[in-house]
C-alpha cells in the first residue's frame, strides 16, 4: 500500500494510516533475518573471489583519497560502533569517513563502508548513527552485493565473467582519481549497489535487529528517515518545487515513506517492554565535537536554507547552544531575502549570548552592528573577536576597522 | 574561477584525415580569444587593465550562463589557472547564472556588503558551484583597489577532483557596485606562476565611467 | 561536482568509425633513446558501461582487467626500446618518495592532462599556445620527484573505455551526469575509447609529448581492440606510444641536415 506524496501532504490522516498499516503483507520480519556470513568470512565461489579482489583495489584507492577525514579518534569511534552493531562481522568491517556534505553511506561487498560527513551532521545521537551503520551492515551480512551482482551479471555482458578470471591476480594497479566524487554523485560508480526493494527491506529488518541487540532504541532508524524526508520537503518547498525525485540517496534507497512505516512496525516487534534503551547522545556529541563546527559550516555555506534550517532545528530539539544559534544566523545571512539582514543580526546577537559562541559569531555580530550604524558597539564586538582569535586570517582587516 | 558551460559541438574533435577534417590549430570553434599585453577593457567595459603578458579570454559566444559584468581569462586552461573580473556588479545581482529552483544557490551581491560578506559570497560560490569540499581562508586584509579602499582575500580550496587550489582576490565595493579581480590556480605550480601577472593586472586596474 | 561542464555534441562521432591519433610534442622534443630511466606512473584507467540514459557507469571488473592488460602491454612495449623502465604499481612503491607525494602528482597530472586534451584536441584552442607545440608543465613537484627517484622521464597514461549496453544509438550527447556538473577529460558518450599518454621530462617538469587516441562507435569495436583483452590493450599501447615523433624544431633540424 504505497502512499503517494500528495496523500501524505493531504493531512496527518494519510500519514497515520500509513504508519499503522504499513506494507503489512510485504514486511520482512527482523526475526527472519539471519546473517549469511560469519566472522572472518572469505569467499569460496570463483566469481565472488574475483569481486573481492577488485574491491580490494577500490578500497586501496579510496583509502588514499584526500577527501577523507582522517582524524584518528573519530575514526576509532566509528569503528567502535561497527563493533557494536556489526553482528558476526563486527571485527571484519572497516569504515571510512568522507568529507562530502550529503546524507549517505555506502557499503561495499567486502565489508568496508564509506560514510559521508553530511550524515554525521544530521544524526541527533549515537543510536541514529548506529542505526545507519546497522542498516549498512545488514547489506553485508545478507550478502546483498554479491546477490545483486550475480543477478545483474546474468542480464548483461557475459564477457565480464570470463575476463575476470584471467590475469586479475597479476596485481593490476592504477588510479581511481576522483572516485569519491563519483560516489557522491551516486549510482554511477557501481551499479551493483542499486538495491531493489526486497534487499532494502532486508537491510532495514536486519538493521533493526542488530540495533536492538546492541541495546539501542530500535526506533532510531525510522527517526532518521523522518528527519531526512522533512529536510527534503522543506528544502523543496523553499524553492517552490516538488521534492527532488532524483535525489542521490533515493537512487539506492527507494520509497522512504513506506520503509519508514515498516521500520516503525519492526521496531515495535523487537522492543522489549519496560527495557530502557540507550540513545548515546552524550558519547556521540563528545565524539564529533572536534568536527561539529566544520560539519555545520559545510552544510550552511551551501545556501540551501530549507534543508539547513530543518537540520538545525532538529539538532536543537536536544537544546539550543551558541554554535547552533550562530549557524542559524548564517543561514539567514546567506539566504538574504527581504528582512533577513535584520533576522541575521538578531541571530548573531543571540548567539554571542551563549558561552560556547564561536569567535566568528562575534565578528559577524560586529559587522551587523556596524551596518546598523552602531559603531561603538561594533568596535566592542570586533575587539572581542580579535581577543578570542588574534591570529584569525581576517584579523588584519578587522583590526583596521577598529581604527 | 570558471563559471561557464561551454557547448563544444560536433567539430570538437578536430582530427585531420578522418572525415571530420578540421585539422591543426587554425580553426577550432572560437571558444577563446587573444588578450594582448596592453590596456584592455574588461567585463562591462567600466574597468581597464594592462596585462604584462598575453592571456586567453573565454569567449561569451558559446557560454550559456555568462554574466555581462564578469569576464574570465586563462593561461593554461581553467582547471589549472583562471583570472576573473567582476565589474560594476549591481546590488541584487549574482556573479553566476543559476536556476531559481536549485536547492543550493550562490548568494546574490548586495550593494551594502562589507568585505567579509563579499568574501563569504565567493566562498559559497566555490562550495555550491565549483565542487569545493574544503575551503580555507588564509587572509583578509585591507588593500586599495583602483584608488578606492578595498580588500585582498587569500584562500586555499580542495575540490572534488582531489586537487588543492589557491586563490587571491583584490576588490572593492564602489558606489554600491562590486569590482574585483580574482586569480585561481593549482597550488602546485600554476597559481604561483600566474601571481606576478595577477598583481600587475590588479595594480594597473582603472575605473572608467 | 567540478568547475565547468563541457557538453560534447557527438554528431561527428557517428561519422568517425576510424581510429584517430594525433601527437603533440614540445618543439624541442627528441624521443628518448638509449639509456634513459623511465617511470611509468600508475595508469588511470576506467572502463564502464553506458546506460541507455547516456551515463557511463564505471565497472570495477572491466576496469581492473583493462588496467592489468595495459600495464602488461606497456612493459612489453618499452622493453623493446632500451632504457630502464620502472612501472609504478602502487603509490608507495617508489623508493625515496612517499605515497602522498606520488598522489599529489597524479592528481595534478589529471588536471593538466585534461587541459591538454581539451585545448589541443577538442577545438577549444588557446590562442597564446599557437605555434608552441606543447606548452604545459607539471612544475617543480615533478622535478623534485625526478631528483628523489633518479628518473629522467615520467609516463602518464589515461584511458577510458565504455561499452554501450544494448539498444544504444550512435548519436549521443555526453551525459553530464557522467562527470556530474564538472570538468573532466572529454570522453565519447556512448561507447568508444578515449586515451591519452603524456611524457613528462622530470629534469624540467615539462610535458614534452602528448598523444591522444580516440576510437568511436560500437560497430567498430571488433577492429580496434577491446582493452579488456590482452591483444586489445597491446593495440592501444602501440597506437598511443608506438610512433613517438620528434618536436617541430628538432624535425626541422633533421630535415635541414639531409
Amino acid at each position: 500500500m504505497m502512499l503517494s506524496r500528495r496523500a501524505l501532504l493531504a493531512g496527518g490522516g494519510g500519514l497515520a494510516a500509513a504508519l499503522s498499516a504499513g506494507v503489512a503483507d510485504a514486511r520482512i520480519l527482523p526475526s527472519a533475518m539471519e546473517p549469511l556470513i560469519g566472522p572472518g568470512y572469505k569467499p569460496t565461489d570463483r566469481d565472488e573471489i574475483g569481486l573481492w579482489q577488485q574491491m580490494g583495489r577500490v578500497e586501496e584507492e579510496l583509502s588514499g583519497s584526500n577527501l577523507l577525514i582522517k582524524d584518528p579518534a573519530l575514526n576509532s569511534y566509528l569503528q567502535g560502533l561497527i563493533g557494536k552493531v556489526g553482528g558476526p562481522a563486527a571485527k571484519d568491517m572497516r569504515i571510512y569517513l568522507a568529507r562530502i556534505p550529503e546524507f549517505n553511506a555506502v557499503m561495499f561487498p567486502t565489508g568496508f563502508t564509506v560514510i559521508f560527513s553530511g550524515l554525521l551532521l544530521r544524526m541527533r545521537n549515537e543510536a541514529q548513527l548506529a542505526g545507519v551503520i546497522a542498516h549498512e551492515s545488514g547489506h553485508f551480512l545478507r550478502k546483498h552485493q554479491i546477490r545483486q551482482w550475480r543477478d545483474m551479471r546474468t542480464k548483461t555482458d557475459v564477457f565480464a565473467v570470463l575476463a575476470m578470471g584471467a590475469g586479475v591476480a597479476g596485481g593490476a594497479a592504477g588510479v581511481y582519481t576522483g572516485d569519491l566524487a563519483r560516489l557522491a554523485e551516486l549510482g554511477t560508480i557501481l551499479s551493483l549497489f542499486r538495491y531493489n526493494r526486497t534487499l532494502e527491506a532486508e537491510a532495514d529488518a536486519m538493521g533493526v535487529r542488530l540495533l536492538a541487540a546492541a541495546g539501542y532504541a530500535p526506533n532510531a532508524m525510522a527517526e532518521t528517515w523522518d528527519q531526512l524526508i522533512r529536510e527534503l520537503d522543506t528544502s523543496a518547498k523553499y524553492r517552490r518545487k516538488k521534492r527532488d525525485r532524483g535525489y542521490s540517496l533515493f537512487a539506492t534507497h527507494p520509497a522512504p515513506e513506506s520503509r519508514m512505516a515498516d521500520l516503525r512496525l519492526s521496531a515495535r516487534d523487537v522492543t522489549v517492554p519496560g527495557r530502557v534503551y540507550d540513545d548515546g547522545r552524550g558519547r556521540y556529541l563528545q565524539a564529533i565535537a572536534p568536527i561539529r563546527a566544520m560539519l555545520l559550516d559545510d552544510q550552511v555555506k551551501l545556501n540551501d536554507p530549507g534543508a539547513s534550517q530543518t537540520i538545525i532545528e532538529t539538532l536543537a530539539i536536544d537544546g539550543w547552544n551558541g554554535l547552533l544559534r550562530f549557524h542559524e544566523a548564517e543561514i539567514w545571512r546567506l539566504r538574504n531575502r527581504a528582512g533577513d539582514d535584520t533576522r541575521a543580526a538578531s541571530g548573531y546577537a543571540a548567539a554571542v549570548g551563549y558561552g560556547d559562541a564561536p569567535p566568528d559569531a562575534w565578528r559577524w555580530h560586529g559587522v551587523m552592528l556596524q551596518k546598523a550604524g552602531r559603531a561603538a558597539e561594533a568596535k566592542v564586538a570586533y575587539s572581542r573577536y580579535l581577543a578570542m582569535a588574534p591570529n584569525a586570517p581576517d584579523a588584519p582587516y578587522i583590526r583596521q576597522l577598529l581604527q | 574561477m570558471r563559471r561557464s558551460i561551454i557547448f563544444v559541438v560536433a567539430a570538437a574533435l578536430a582530427f585531420p584525415g578522418c572525415g571530420t577534417g578540421l585539422g591543426g590549430e587554425g580553426i577550432g570553434f572560437g571558444g577563446y580569444s587573444l588578450i594582448r599585453a596592453r590596456s584592455v577593457e574588461v567585463g562591462d567595459g567600466s574597468v581597464v587593465v594592462t596585462p604584462t603578458r598575453e592571456w586567453n579570454r573565454v569567449s561569451s559566444t558559446w557560454s550559456i550562463d555568462d554574466i555581462r559584468a564578469v569576464e574570465d581569462w586563462t593561461l593554461n586552461g581553467s582547471s589549472l589557472d583562471s583570472l576573473s573580473f567582476v565589474t560594476g556588479l549591481k546590488g541584487g545581482r549574482y556573479i553566476i547564472r543559476q536556476s531559481k529552483r536549485a536547492a543550493q544557490q550562490v548568494p546574490k551581491f548586495r550593494s551594502d556588503m562589507t568585505a567579509p560578506e563579499v568574501t563569504a559570497m565567493l566562498e559559497s560560490f566555490y562550495r555550491v558551484k565549483a565542487g569545493t569540499i574544503d575551503f580555507r581562508t588564509i587572509g583578509l586584509s585591507p588593500r586599495q583597489f583602483m584608488g578606492y579602499p578595498g580588500f585582498q582575500f587569500d584562500f586555499d580550496h580542495l575540490d572534488t577532483d582531489e586537487v588543492w587550489r589557491r586563490g587571491r582576490s583584490v576588490g572593492a565595493v564602489i558606489d554600491g557596485r562590486l569590482y574585483l579581480v580574482l586569480l585561481d590556480g593549482t597550488r602546485s605550480h600554476y597559481f604561483n606562476a600566474a601571481l606576478p601577472d595577477f598583481e600587475a593586472v590588479a595594480n594597473s586596474a582603472r575605473l572608467q565611467r | 561536482m567540478r568547475r565547468k561542464t563541457i557538453v560534447v555534441g557527438a554528431a561527428a562521432l557517428a561519422l568517425s568509425a576510424c581510429v584517430q591519433t594525433k601527437q603533440y610534442a614540445d618543439v624541442q622534443f627528441t624521443p628518448p633513446q638509449g639509456n634513459y630511466k623511465l617511470l611509468v606512473m600508475r595508469p588511470d584507467v576506467t572502463v564502464g558501461s553506458v546506460t541507455t540514459g547516456g551515463m557511463v557507469e564505471p565497472r570495477a571488473d572491466w576496469t581492473e582487467t583493462a588496467r592489468a592488460n595495459l600495464l602488461a602491454a606497456l612493459k612489453a612495449q618499452q622493453a623493446g626500446r632500451g632504457g630502464n623502465v620502472l612501472v609504478l604499481e602502487r603509490r608507495d612503491a617508489l623508493p625515496g618518495v612517499d605515497a602522498e607525494t606520488v598522489a599529489e602528482l597524479e592528481r595534478l597530472h589529471y588536471a593538466v592532462g585534461s587541459a591538454i586534451a581539451l585545448h589541443k584536441y577538442s577545438g577549444a584552442y588557446l590562442p597564446t599556445k599557437r605555434g608552441k607545440g606543447l606548452d604545459w608543465t607539471l612544475g617543480e613537484d615533478a622535478v623534485a620527484l625526478g631528483h628523489k627517484s633518479g628518473m629522467d622521464y615520467g609516463l602518464f597514461l589515461h584511458a577510458e573505455d565504455s561499452f554501450a549496453s544494448s539498444g544504444r544509438v550512435a548519436l549521443q550527447v555526453l551525459g553530464i551526469a557522467g562527470c556530474a556538473v564538472g570538468f573532466c577529460a572529454p570522453t565519447i558518450g556512448g561507447g568508444g575509447q578515449f586515451a591519452y599518454a603524456s611524457l613528462v621530462d622530470l629534469r624540467t617538469g615539462e610535458v614534452v609529448w602528448f598523444n591522444v587516441l580516440q576510437t568511436g562507435g560500437q560497430i567498430a569495436r571488433i577492429k580496434f581492440g577491446d582493452i579488456r583483452t590482452a591483444d586489445g590493450a597491446a593495440v592501444m599501447v602501440e597506437r598511443l606510444l608506438g610512433r613517438m615523433k620528434p618536436g617541430k624544431d628538432v624535425a626541422r633540424a633533421i630535415k635541414a641536415r639531409r
